[in-house]
Order: structure tokens, then sequence, then C-alpha cells
């Protein structure tokens, strides 16, 4: 029962990142239909940066890992200026074949540093001692992590209701021409997803790094399974990247908890979001919360 | 009207038959027929070294490859992340038919055209199975779709007894007609050999294009409602898009493991896929003759990289490992700079320049 406990405890840990890391991905869709094949490099230089702020510059661990959210905001603002704002008009699959470039242009660059290839731990915090949770033991960083992500998320639900931003956000990923005919700069929009994106892609990453130390491939794997967690919640759901994302972070832990090592198996957890991936876009291909696309002609 | 079938200017067509025509004039013929037994011949009066032997198959491999990634994110408009898998398909079911019946088999070295197709056959198969979600779904989530067949065949392969977890699975030496094929010959009697594949399956995908259904994978692109008004299955269409692409991807894995005598996973990650994919851009999408060009383009490219790498570690520290950052950086960099500056790729200067000699003494 402990054993499962734990789990689930974990499972909700590693889901409530996951939902995080998803909801930057489902911000673009949603705005401008490009999947961005390079959120988990923008997951990793976030996670860098607060690392490089904290240890190289000095800086306080929460200060430097609000900053980083603020440099990787303006960094995937610029990235979407220099790269993205000029293929707009362009047919959509330009535009995501150049996100898979810059995919390889960000790895190329992390791979320049020393991050590339070294694993690195943010000193310590919290209080080394764990909690206990019915037996089961959570550190307190998972705890604020969690704690964390649940803020972000409401900030950004609130920012998406209440704020003119927002709404204008919203509008742009409902209709396009309608909402330049009453004056929104769809450009600016756009801009503005992929910096949330990179906001909330740094406040993953540096959550990550906390929890599980830095270490390039697996921020790399974080970036990557965030598609089938955006597949199951439906690709254009905020509220449904969160759902699946818990929901995928149960399923890897479970998976790697109790089917490893049975029946021959190993490193289930790597692959399991894969298969029910496949599985879904075969059966389900708008996941959970997704909108049904209705054709006219 | 007599035309002249030896000179043309400008493009006059009175029938769609004659807009069909592969060589618009008989010495468009000529000289691909001349280059194509120049590449044949000029082994035989050119000393060349193992090495440089080794990077010309490699070539012609990548060029078979990519023309299958063409056909599917090219002409059919989808775009697979995963390419790199299926050709590893091809090569591990090489390596499987070695491992199964000795890496010296009869049927594995004297009938390896059959292996090699054979090998193309399953790599189909595998295309179609991950194409399968075409028919529920539209846009471009198939991308997705093939990014997750990428990762659950490294798993596969690194995780299975059968497999060899990844780990070097080798094949034995083939045989030719004049007996085994040595080591000296070994990268020699593949470039013949790949040579001749390249050239059947440049053709046969050049006169794909000329049937229905290789128009059907255009029109599929283009606008997915109207095909489907004019009685193509949009669905069907995609699926035998990423059925063929399997096709050619597993002719290639099955080259790749002739040559290198064995398969191992490092040359089917994620990072060979965004290098295939970097080859199909800078050939240029949806051309035939960008097929052949990316590729020779990109391996020329990754050798200058390498030769950098190699020659800046001698001045740079030892903990910068500068070859792993570099391919990534300029492969990226290469994918980004043509889709904003020439997103018809080195295909589009070849058809700039053959139209100046067309048009001479005429303006472009």
């Amino acid at each position: 029962m402990t054993y499962f406990i734990q789990l689930l405890i974990s499972g909700l840990v590693v889901g409530s990142i996951y939902a995080l890391s998803a909801l930057g991905f489902v911000l673009i869709y949603k705005s401008s239909r490009v999947l961005n094949i390079a959120h988990g490099q923008i997951i990793a230089s976030g996670a860098f940066i607060a690392y490089a702020l904290t240890v190289y510059a000095g800086v306080p661990l929460v200060i430097s890992f609000f900053l980083s959210m603020a440099i990787t905001f303006f960094l995937s603002m610029a990235v979407e200026r220099v790269f993205l704002r000029r293929l707009i008009g362009e047919p959509i699959i330009s535009v995501i074949m150049v996100t898979i470039g810059l995919m390889s242009i960000i790895d190329g660059v992390i791979y320049l540093t020393p991050f590339g290839s070294t694993n690195m731990s943010f000193p310590k915090f919290f209080p080394p001692e764990p909690l206990n949770l019915l037996g089961a033991t959570v550190s307190w960083t998972q705890v604020v992590g969690v704690i964390l992500t649940a803020i972000i998320i409401a900030a950004l639900s609130w920012f998406f209701k209440n704020s003119t931003l927002g709404i204008s956000m919203r509008a742009v990923s409902d209709d396009q021409l309608a909402s330049m005919s009453i004056g929104i700069s769809v450009p600016k929009v756009f801009g503005l997803a992929w910096a949330l994106a990179g906001l909330t892609a740094a406040a993953a990453g540096g959550i990550i790094g906390n929890i599980t130390g830095l270490n390039f491939d697996t921020l790399h794997a974080f970036g990557i399974i965030v598609f089938p967690v955006v597949i199951l919640g439906g690709l254009d759901s905020i509220g449904g990247a969160v759902v699946a994302g818990i929901i995928m972070g149960l399923i890897q832990q479970f998976a790697a908890g109790y089917l490893d090592g049975n029946w021959g198996l190993q490193g289930t957890a790597e692959v399991l979001p894969y298969i029910i991936l496949l599985i879904l876009l075969l059966f389900k291909p708008h996941g959970l919360f997704g909108t049904h696309e209705i054709e006219r002609v | 009207m007599a035309t002249n079938r030896w000179l043309a200017t400008g493009n006059f067509f009175t029938s769609y038959k004659e807009e069909q025509r592969i060589f618009l004039t008989n010495i468009d013929r000529l000289c691909l027929w001349l280059l194509i037994a120049a590449l044949y011949a000029w082994p035989f009066f050119v000393e060349t070294s193992n090495k440089g032997m080794l990077v010309l198959d490699n070539i012609l491999i990548a060029m078979v490859a990519i023309l299958g990634l063409n056909l599917v994110t090219g002409f059919a408009g989808l775009i697979s992340i995963g390419h790199a898998a299926f050709v590893g398909v091809g090569a591990y079911t090489t390596a499987l038919i070695a491992s199964g019946l000795g890496t010296d088999h009869v049927f594995l070295t004297h009938a390896w055209p059959v292996v090699i197709v054979l090998s193309g056959m399953v790599g189909a198969i595998f295309g179609g199975i991950v194409g399968l979600p075409a028919l529920r779904l539209k846009h471009l989530y198939l991308a997705i779709a093939t990014l997750s067949f990428q990762m659950i065949f490294q798993w596969v392969i690194n995780f299975s007894k059968l497999f060899n977890q990844g780990q070097t699975m080798s094949v034995g030496r083939v045989f030719w007609l004049t007996g085994k094929v040595g080591r000296k010959d070994h990268y020699l009697f593949w470039y013949f050999a790949v040579l001749t594949i390249v050239v059947i399956s440049g053709f046969l995908v050049r006169n794909l294009l000329r049937t229905r259904y290789g128009r059907c994978l255009v029109a599929v692109r283009d606008n997915d409602r109207a095909a489907d008004a004019m009685g193509m299955h949009p669905g069907f269409t995609k699926v035998y898009a990423f059925a063929l692409a399997g096709f050619f991807a597993g002719i290639a894995g099955s080259l790749h493991c002739y040559l290198y005598r064995g398969a191992g996973i490092e040359s089917f990650t994620l990072h060979q896929s965004i290098s295939y994919l970097a080859m199909a851009i800078v050939g240029g999408l949806g051309t035939l003759s960008g097929s052949f060009f990316g590729p020779a383009a990109i391996r020329l490219l990754d050798l200058g990289v390498e030769n950098l790498s190699s020659w800046s570690s001698t001045f740079l520290p030892s903990t910068m490992n500068i070859a792993t950052a570099l391919r990534p950086l300029t492969f990226g960099l290469v994918i980004v700079l043509f889709l904003m500056f020439e997103p018809r790729g080195i295909a589009n200067w070849w058809r700039i320049i053959k139209s100046y000699f067309k048009l001479w003494p005429f303006k472009y």
C-alpha cells in the first residue's frame, strides 16, 4: 500500500510538471496552429539559465527562478520575432519544419556550453529531511514544485479569463480574420503566445532541475513527452493539457513501478506514452477535451 | 507540327501527352545517359581511397532514403520526423535475417537483392501502420505519430535481446559473379550496387509521378477536399504515401546494413531523422532532382563540419565536445535558412541554371 501511495505521489508530482510543460505547447498551437517541436529545448534553456544565474552569478535561487522565467519570456519572443514572424502566411508545414530546425540549433548551442555533457544539480534550498505522507515520503522540493505549478496554472487561467490580452488571444485562436477586423494585432498575439510558452517552459525547467538535477537528456525527454500529453488532452485545450499531464505522469510512474522487471520488460515508462499516443491517434484523435473539427465545403 | 526534338526554346505543348514527357528534348535525354554512364565509368579510371568511396556510398544510400522522404513530405505534404526509424526497420530486417539464418547463410550472401527488396517491403508495412491515423485525422498531427514511432523504435531496439540491445548485429560479405566480395573491393562493389538502385528508383519515382497514383499524392497535398471530390480517398492516399516512404527507407536501411556489415542503433536516432529532413529541405521539397542534390550537399557539409571540429580540437580544451555541438547547429541553421530564404531548395537553383541555357540568348 505504501508503495502504491509512493507511486501515486510521485506520479502526481511528475504529472503536474508535464502539465506545466504541455501548457506552453498548447498555447502556441492554439493561437497559431504551429506544433512547436523545439519546446523541450526551451524548457532546457530555461533550466540552464536559472542554474547559471544561481551558481555563476550568485543570485539567490528564488530570484533566479523568476528571473529565468523573465529571460526566457523575452528569448522566445525574440525567437518568434526573428524566425517565425516572417513565415506568417507561408504553409504551416514549413513553419513546423522551422521549429524542427530550431530544435537542432538550440541543441547545438547547449552542447557548446558545459551543460550539454555534464550533470549538475541546484544548490540545496529546502530542508533536506522529507515529508511523511501516509507512509510515503515526499521531498520539500517536490511539494513546492507542485504548489508552484498550481499557482502558475491558476494565474494563467485567470489571465485568459479576465484580462483584455488574454481574451484577445482566445479570440485569435478562435478566428484570426474576425479578430483582425475588430482591431487585434495577430502577429503581436503570436509573439505573446510564444513568450508565455517560454515563461511556462522556464518554470517547468526550473522545477525539474530542482527535483531531478540538471541533465540535458532528461530535460530533452520532457520536451518530447509533451506530445503524448497534448494529444491525450486534445491539442487545443488548456484544461485538457493539465488533466492529461497528470494522467500521463501517473501512467508512467505506475508502469515503472509495476511493469518493469516483470515479463522481461524494462524502461516501459519511456515507451508507454508513445504507444498510448499512437493508439489514441487511431481511435480518439481529438483527445479528451479537444474540439472536433467540422468541415463544410 | 513537326517539332525539333533536339532543341527547344520555351515550352510549347499541344497535348497533355507532350507535357507528361520525362525528357523535353533529346539533348536532355542524352545528357542524363551520359551522366549515368560517367558515374559508372569513372571508378575504372580514377584511383580512389576506401574512405572516399565510403562517403560516396553514404551519399547514394541517403539518396534512396530521401526519395522516400520526398514522396511523403514533399509530394504528399506530411512531415515525417521518424524517417531514420524507417531506415532502421529495413536495416534491422536484414540484420534479423542474418542473426536468424547465420551471418553467412546463402540467402543473405547470394540472394542479397531479394533481401534488400524484402527489407523494403517490411519498411513499407511499418510505414503503412504509422500512417494509419491519417484515415481518421487531417492536418499535421501525423508528424507526432512519426515522432512517436521513432521513440518506440529506439526503445524496442535498445531494450530487447533479439536486437542485441542496440549493439552492432553483424552481416556477412556478399557474393557476386566473380566470387566473394573481398575487403578491398567492398566499397567499390557497393558503389556500383547502390548506384544501380538509385538509378532504378529514380526512374520508378519519376514514372510514378506521371501516373494517377503519383498525381493523387500532389492533389491531396494541395487540397484534400478537392481531391476527395474528384474521387480520391485522402486517407488511403496518405497511408499509401507513408508506405512508399517506408519502402524506400527500408531499402536504404538494408543497403546501410550491408555496407557497414552490421546494424547499430546509433545510425537511426532522432538526430539522424532530422538530418534526413534537412537533406530533403535543402535539396528541395517536392522535386525529384532535389532528392539527389540534398543528400550530396548535406553529407559534404557534414564532412566539412567533421574536419572543422577535428581541426578546432587542436586548440580548444578537450572538455568541449565540438563535434556533437556543431553538427546539430549546422543542420538546424541549414534547415531554417533554407526554409526562410530558399524554400524551393537547391533544385530551384538548378532549374534557374537550366532555364538560362534554354532561353539563351534571351533574358530569363
